[in-house]
């Protein structure tokens, strides 16, 4: 961004929304549940700096899960949740966990959180399916859902085919309960510019890689500091299940190969554990380092609560109409 | 109401509704991704007044099976 000669003060200010209501946060940002990287230590962070945390149960077991709530509560008395992946063969286990442990509130990703939606609903869990359709999203509108979270493709690791500009506005329509836009959000013009697509808040994951609380391998980081605008890549449009990630070795030979029309098991080869070797050895050569399309945007590593900061600071002054560019 | 279901499915999907028979797949033979099928049972579902749990979807692979399962339900 260009230099902005701000007239607001966005210090100690709250933004209100039905998103902040909803989960009892200073300001409406929720931090993605980023497979591997989403932990407790960057959960507790983003909450203690007046956002939303959220723990990444991914493919994890549920004792994991269970360990990661109790130490995030350890770190902060702020509201944080977990995200559950429902195609995670611990998946029924992780619903339970969170259940008994209790947490705000729970985001789900690939595939359909009907079945969990009571036993949360009990627990005084907020439910907030992740969505890439309208169809789906007033689906899971109908069986109880709080808000849902429109990901748009330019968001990291799996993704939709459709893009944050067009999906947010459709679902924002579409549904009653509130919407918050992810994918393709770097800054505060792009929590701006989801505000006026209809959303109440957004989810950011990228941008939480790069914080000095992100426990992923430095190496991951500096990745995303480096790269650039054309910088990331789509492996397994073919196989169905979509993967975005920074282009390297590894993503090279796997489009390679699947223009070549290699079987899905051989492809599969080169992206198993690619995600936990980015991440906690820093092989980010052959590893799959996801990322979204706004990696570009990523200039220096700052805490979580700098971070927030400066979004929110950005975003104020965007939505008063006091920016003046120079 | 086969041809309502195929007329349903053909725009929900977007293929043409006579390439359809009762045997059509989804998956197999329309490509259809977990996306496309939310979208097909929200148009069913709109068009015969009728709530497909989403534990039923998994019986329900291909043009004749949503008929089997809307008249089932119908009675």
């Amino acid at each position: 961004m260009k230099k902005v000669n701000s007239i607001v003060k966005a210090k100690d200010s709250v933004m209100k929304t039905k998103v902040t209501d909803l989960l009892d946060i200073q300001y409406p940002i929720i931090q993605g549940g980023m497979a591997w990287v989403a932990e407790h230590h960057l959960a507790a962070a983003v909450s203690e700096a007046g956002g939303f945390g959220i723990i990444g149960a991914a493919n994890a077991p549920a004792q994991w899960v269970r360990e990661q709530i109790r130490l995030a509560k350890e770190k902060t008395d702020k509201p944080f949740g977990v995200n559950v992946m429902l195609m995670s063969p611990y998946a029924d286990e992780v619903a339970q966990v969170i259940a008994e442990e209790g947490v705000k509130a729970v985001t789900t990703g690939a595939g359909n959180p009907e079945k969990y939606m009571e036993m949360w609903k009990k627990a005084g869990i907020r439910v907030i399916p992740v969505v890439a359709s309208v169809a789906l999203a007033k689906r899971m509108e109908r069986c109880g859902a709080d808000a849902v979270v429109a990901e748009g493709c330019e968001s990291g690791g799996h993704v939709g085919e459709t893009t944050t500009m067009a999906l947010v506005p459709q679902v924002a329509d579409g549904v009653q309960i509130p919407v918050i836009a992810a994918g393709g959000i770097g800054d505060g013009r792009g929590i701006a510019a989801a505000f006026m697509l209809g959303a109440q808040a957004v989810q950011m994951g990228t941008c939480f890689v790069a914080t000095t609380e992100c426990q992923v391998h430095q190496n991951y980081k500096d990745m995303i500091l480096k790269a650039k605008d054309i910088d990331t890549r789509v492996t397994g449009r073919t196989t169905g299940h979509p993967v975005r990630a920074l282009r390297n070795q590894m993503t090279r030979e796997y489009l390679k190969k699947e223009a070549e029309g290699a079987p899905f098991e051989e492809l599969e080869q080169l992206t198993l554990g690619g995600l936990r070797r980015a991440v906690t050895e820093g092989d980010v050569k052959n590893g799959s380092v996801m990322s979204g399309q706004i990696a570009g945007l990523i200039k220096e590593e700052m805490s979580c609560k700098d971070l927030i900061q400066k979004l929110m600071k950005e975003t104020e002054t965007l939505l008063k109409g006091t920016a003046v560019y120079e | 109401m086969l041809e309502r279901i195929k007329e349903i499915v053909a725009e929900s999907l977007g293929t043409e509704a006579g390439t359809l028979t009762e045997s059509t797949s989804f998956k197999e033979d329309l490509g259809a991704d977990s996306l496309d099928l939310f979208e097909m049972v929200m148009a069913l579902e709109e068009e015969f007044n009728v709530e497909i749990p989403t534990e039923d979807l998994e019986g329900i692979q291909t043009i004749g099976d949503v008929e089997a399962y809307i008249q089932n339900r119908e009675k």
